[in-house]
């Protein structure tokens, strides 16, 4: 294969497999200096023998017996590590590492991040806050959650109920992310989305933080600050928020702890309240969604997928992996932000950018496609965007303003 | 700085990171890259001054992949016909990569860009045509459809064409454009609206004190005159009514001066003025035939037929010559030319034609065609004057009605009652039956035909009788579903008429799409049309014939139905194949050195042509009297290799 004969791979750096397909980070991993493998189902086959890419077929069910029978071949082959890129695969690479790194403890970790009770369950053992949580099994437990958390609240019948989260317990990001308010709309949740996680509703500041973690240590820290959740984000967070540094960095540091996580990015989650207390929300393993890896890559020059690989690899030293990260926030170039559009409309016939997105000096590109439906579904849950638009700028509250104002504009006509 | 620059300011940096972005991917991420920067060069060419700014870096932008794996990579097989469709294409990527690369051939036809696969002679030559077919994009704002489709986008062409034109210059442009017409009117075409427009727009760039157009636009005059402003009394286009005034203070020697001038410049160009339709009604109603005669630019030959029908022509003028219907003229100056009024069966087709009461839907769709102005029957009749005139004329339009054009001009050429029988059939009764093996087969319970949108780019007759006939052949074609072989060899002579030789040959094995006893089917194609090889016999009827369409770089395109008309030697000795094409424009570059001609090799008007070893190469599919086999032993092994050469360098590459 001829990009894993070229001579700038050298012995003394690992072999990395990615598990998943994402054509960015076999990109970034084409561009690195490290070998790699791109572990897929059978479909990519074809295309990665006509592009070179290194290729092992695998298909990533749900984990079974078989996952023995991966990491043995991956071993044979020489790699040294797993990488997970998509949820789905966050167990794989617990079990497939746990092989490569002779560390059993692995596949348990892996297990933990990828439900979200268990989750919540250890984090608040390790001393870390979060809000009222529960199991739901079916729609009945939802209903009496509801009303639980509302009594609580010293709410009286009648008065309006405050929300509570429902979250399916494998899906990423706001696939499956509910808002809850009324018994009526528990109906309206599919039998495929139990069981699921519910949680009280907080009012605050919710933000995402990108941590990238070696031999124990945070060596990168990105604070993403959401404008609206499930709308919008942008990096570096405003100065606002980055006052908050210093909390959050003691956050991810009982969460690293707790979690006893050694090497690889961590994505969680987590609110602000009023009075400046921190609550943890949840914690993927693997690359964030929203395209933050980009707008990383836009505002501080360095490809978020090689970063993953580094402190991924066993064999990268401490020096290398110091001399790869830029210095959080100081070394931005302004800030990078995106949207998710989702159209306004319920009958809809073409794109059309409005004019002052598209003159405005921090409008970037956008990624949207023409319609390929005139009825617009309606949205269930938080639903899936029809695609993004990405904005960069120098100054942070411009930024936040024009991703709030792109939610009252028409993208679909 | 002010708003417009900083936002300028701001795109540049986000371009020239969106073309490092791509330099810098890897080949098979780079289509991922391509999506942001082309959004970012649309919104250049948005701004004022953008073009020259892409321009700029249109080589940096090709090194960088921009064109990798599409057509434009090759800019030396571009077909500039085809900017048209692209740059009036609502997909913004689809119009700011053409935009693209026209900005790029401008860079090299300026000497600042030296492309490895085309020279800046080539680039300019390419980027005149370019301008000259999309006039309307450099001078008038956009219309309601281009708003419609395309919205802002609009915009993009129009700025690119002024940044074009005004590097370039507008006097290559205009002369270009006007070599373009020639080209065109040579073939004389029936549907010339397109002429029309495109003369209107050098007369408008004429007027125009703002345009320089330099030494050029001199030979557009006998264009433009032609239309507006053709003799004496019409010179300054003063308008029909003041026309009509002028006239009616004339006496005969100042009319007969008008009929010869009109007649001179009718002929001449193939384009008839509006006024001259108003000097011939004049005439008609002094009865002055003989002046007619003159105004139609009649030789004895059309004069002695003129004379002898001279009711029935002084009908067709009456009923079918207005101003607006001026072409008619031309048609029946030359239908008389032709003779064909002698056949005994046509005179009185056409005094059916004259009485004929159209059904409602045939004069539904002449109304939705031609608009309001004049009776649907005026338009028809101008048609039918048209296309017994000029059988050559007729085109397909830009429908894949390729065999309903061929065979309504086979028959206007050859069998011009049976044509006036079928128009009859369709305008009056709105349904064609023909019969196939003996069973009839109704246009009206076809299961339809291969136009699937209505077809309104055509000339009045085709316009009636295209879609019958067009449901008519594929419903043949379904019957023949089954049998082994190509259906052509059943369906053609059936169609066309018993004059199609029954003796079928195709090269091409109809399972498996490879070449098929191609030593056979040529030799046969020889003894049988070759006049060194077939006794020097003349073809006597058009035959139907298919060939394989190549473009510009000899890569298949797809199969295309054409007549042969005549195998004859050309005024430099060379055996050429003469032959009708239905396309519109039939000048066409097929790759591999095979040039279509169209004229100046003693083609006669609408006639297309080729070297014989060229056509043969192209051929894949023709019909001959099984009766007459002519010399194939004698056709030589040398000669077989040349056409087989061409073939295996073009359409048959992947078939042997």
């Amino acid at each position: 294969m001829v990009a894993n004969s070229s001579p700038k791979y050298n012995d003394s750096k690992g072999y990395i497999a990615l598990l998943g397909w994402s054509l960015n980070a076999i990109e970034a991993a084409a561009r690195f200096d490290r070998r790699y493998l791109v572990v897929a189902p059978e479909w990519a086959e074809e295309y990665c023998q006509q592009h070179n890419i290194p290729y092992f077929a695998w298909n990533f069910e749900r984990l079974n017996d078989r996952s023995m029978e991966i990491a043995e071949q991956l071993k044979e082959m020489g790699v040294d590590v797993a990488l997970p890129l998509f949820e789905e695969t966050v167990e794989w690479a617990g079990a497939i590492n746990a092989v490569l790194l002779k560390n059993p403890q692995l596949l348990g970790q892996s297990m933990l991040m990828r439900d979200k009770s268990l989750m919540k369950r250890r984090a608040q053992l390790g001393g870390i806050r979060v809000g009222i949580f529960e199991e739901a099994h079916d729609r009945e437990d939802v209903v009496r959650f509801l009303r639980r958390v509302n009594q609580t609240l010293l709410k009286l019948d009648g008065d309006p109920n405050d929300p509570i989260h429902f979250k399916a317990f494998d899906k990423a990001g706001c696939l499956g992310h509910r808002v809850i308010r009324t018994p009526d709309e528990v109906d309206a949740i599919p039998e495929d989305e139990f069981p699921a996680l519910m949680e009280s509703h907080l009012d605050g500041w919710e933000f995402a933080v990108e941590a990238w973690i070696h031999k124990g240590e945070i060596v990168f820290l990105n604070i993403s600050e959401y404008v609206t959740l499930g709308y919008s984000v942008f990096v570096p967070a405003s100065p606002e928020l980055e006052a908050y540094r210093g909390q959050i960095e003691q956050q991810i540091k009982k969460l690293i702890k707790t979690f006893d996580i050694e090497f690889g990015l961590i994505h969680p989650e987590y609110f602000v309240t009023s009075d400046g207390e921190m609550y943890f929300g949840e914690v993927a393993y693997r690359p964030p969604g929203f395209k933050v890896f980009e707008l990383l890559e836009k505002v501080y020059g360095f490809n978020a997928y090689q970063a993953t690989m580094l402190v991924f690899d066993p064999k990268a030293t401490a020096e290398e992996v110091r001399a790869f990260f830029p210095k959080e926030v100081v070394d931005a170039d302004g800030y990078a932000g995106c949207f998710g559009v989702y159209p306004r409309r319920r009958v809809v016939s073409k794109l059309e950018i409005p004019e002052e997105t598209e003159n405005h000096p921090y409008f970037d590109s956008h990624e949207l496609t023409a319609p390929l439906e005139e009825t617009v579904t309606k949205r269930t849950a938080f639903g899936t965007h029809w695609g993004l638009i990405y904005f960069t700028g120098a100054d942070a509250h411009t930024m936040k303003e024009l991703l709030k104002h792109q939610e009252g504009l028409d993208f679909y006509v | 700085m002010n708003e417009q620059d900083v936002l300028l300011h701001a795109l540049l940096k986000r371009l020239d990171s969106a073309i490092h972005e791509l330099e810098a991917a890897a080949a098979f991420a780079k289509p991922s890259k391509l999506p942001r920067l082309l959004d970012i060069a649309r919104r250049v060419l948005l701004q004022e001054g953008g073009c020259a700014l892409l321009e700029a870096r249109s080589q940096t932008l090709e090194a960088a992949g921009l064109f990798a794996g599409s057509d434009w990579e090759r800019p030396q097989i571009l077909v500039p016909a085809l900017t048209s469709h692209a740059l009036q294409s609502s997909d913004p990527q689809l119009l700011t990569i053409e935009a693209l690369s026209e900005l790029r051939l401008l860079a090299v036809a300026l000497g600042s860009y030296t492309h490895p696969l085309i020279s800046a002679e080539q680039a300019h030559h390419y980027l005149t045509q370019v301008m000259a077919l999309n006039l309307a994009l450099l001078f008038t704002p956009p219309n309601e459809a281009e708003r419609e489709t395309q919205g802002r986008l609009a915009q993009i062409p129009r700025n690119l064409f002024q940044h074009l034109a005004k590097r370039i210059g507008y006097e290559y442009i205009i002369d270009q454009l006007i070599d373009e017409i020639w080209r065109i009117l040579r073939q004389r075409p029936i549907q010339v609206d397109a002429v029309k427009q495109m003369v209107t727009q050098i007369a408008v760039c004429q007027q125009d004190p703002t345009i320089d157009l330099g030494g050029s636009g001199q030979g557009a005059d006998r264009l433009v005159s032609s239309l507006y402003g053709t003799t004496q009394a019409c010179r300054e286009d003063p308008g029909v009514t003041v026309y009509q005034e002028r006239l009616d203070c004339m006496d005969n020697r100042a009319l007969q001066l008008e009929a010869t001038g009109f007649a001179r410049a009718m002929h001449d160009t193939g384009l008839v003025s509006p006024y001259h339709a108003v000097l011939l009604r004049h005439l008609l109603a002094k009865e002055e035939d003989y002046l007619m005669t003159e105004a139609l630019g009649l030789s004895s030959t059309g004069r002695d037929g003129f004379m002898c029908y001279r009711q029935l022509c002084r009908a067709l003028i009456k009923q079918g010559i207005y101003p607006e219907t001026a072409q008619g003229i031309y048609g029946l100056a030359l239908l008389l030319e032709r003779g064909i009024l002698y056949q005994s069966p046509v005179a009185p087709s056409l005094w059916r034609q004259l009485g004929l009461q159209l059904a409602p839907n045939p004069r539904e769709r002449l109304l939705l065609a031609f608009g309001l102005q004049l009776p649907p029957e005026a338009r028809l009749l101008e048609g039918v004057l048209c296309i017994l005139g000029q059988p050559l004329g007729v085109g397909q339009g830009n429908n894949p009605t390729c065999q309903a054009a061929r065979a309504l001009s086979m028959w206007a050429y050859n069998d011009p009652d049976y044509l006036l029988q079928m128009l009859t059939w369709a305008a009056r009764d709105d349904e064609i039956i023909m019969h196939f093996e003996g069973q009839s087969i109704s246009s009206r319970e076809s299961a339809g035909g291969l136009a699937t949108t209505p077809l309104l780019d055509l000339d009045p007759v085709s316009l009636l009788v295209v879609p019958h006939l067009d449901a008519i052949y594929a419903e043949m074609g379904r019957r023949c579903i089954g049998r082994e072989g190509d259906p052509h060899r059943w369906v053609n002579p059936e169609f066309h008429g018993w004059w199609s030789g029954r003796g079928f040959h195709i090269n091409v094995d109809v399972t498996t799409g490879k070449l098929d006893q191609l030593d056979s089917f040529l030799r046969a194609f020889y003894a049988c049309y070759h006049p060194y090889y077939n006794g020097n016999q003349p073809l006597i009827h058009p035959q139907p014939a298919g060939i394989a369409i190549t473009d510009s770089a000899a890569r298949f395109i797809g199969w295309h139905a054409i007549t042969l008309l005549r195998v004859a030697l050309d005024p430099d000795e060379v055996m050429r194949v003469y032959f009708y094409n239905p396309n519109n424009d039939s000048g066409q570059n097929w790759g591999d050195g095979v040039v279509v001609s169209t004229a100046d090799k003693g083609e006669r008007f609408g006639e297309s042509s080729l070297p014989f070893v060229q056509f043969a190469s192209r051929l894949y599919i023709f019909h001959r009297d099984p009766l007459e086999g002519g010399a194939t032993e004698r056709v030589t092994q040398a000669e077989l290799n040349e056409v087989k050469g061409y073939i295996e360098r073009s359409w048959g590459i992947d078939r042997c």
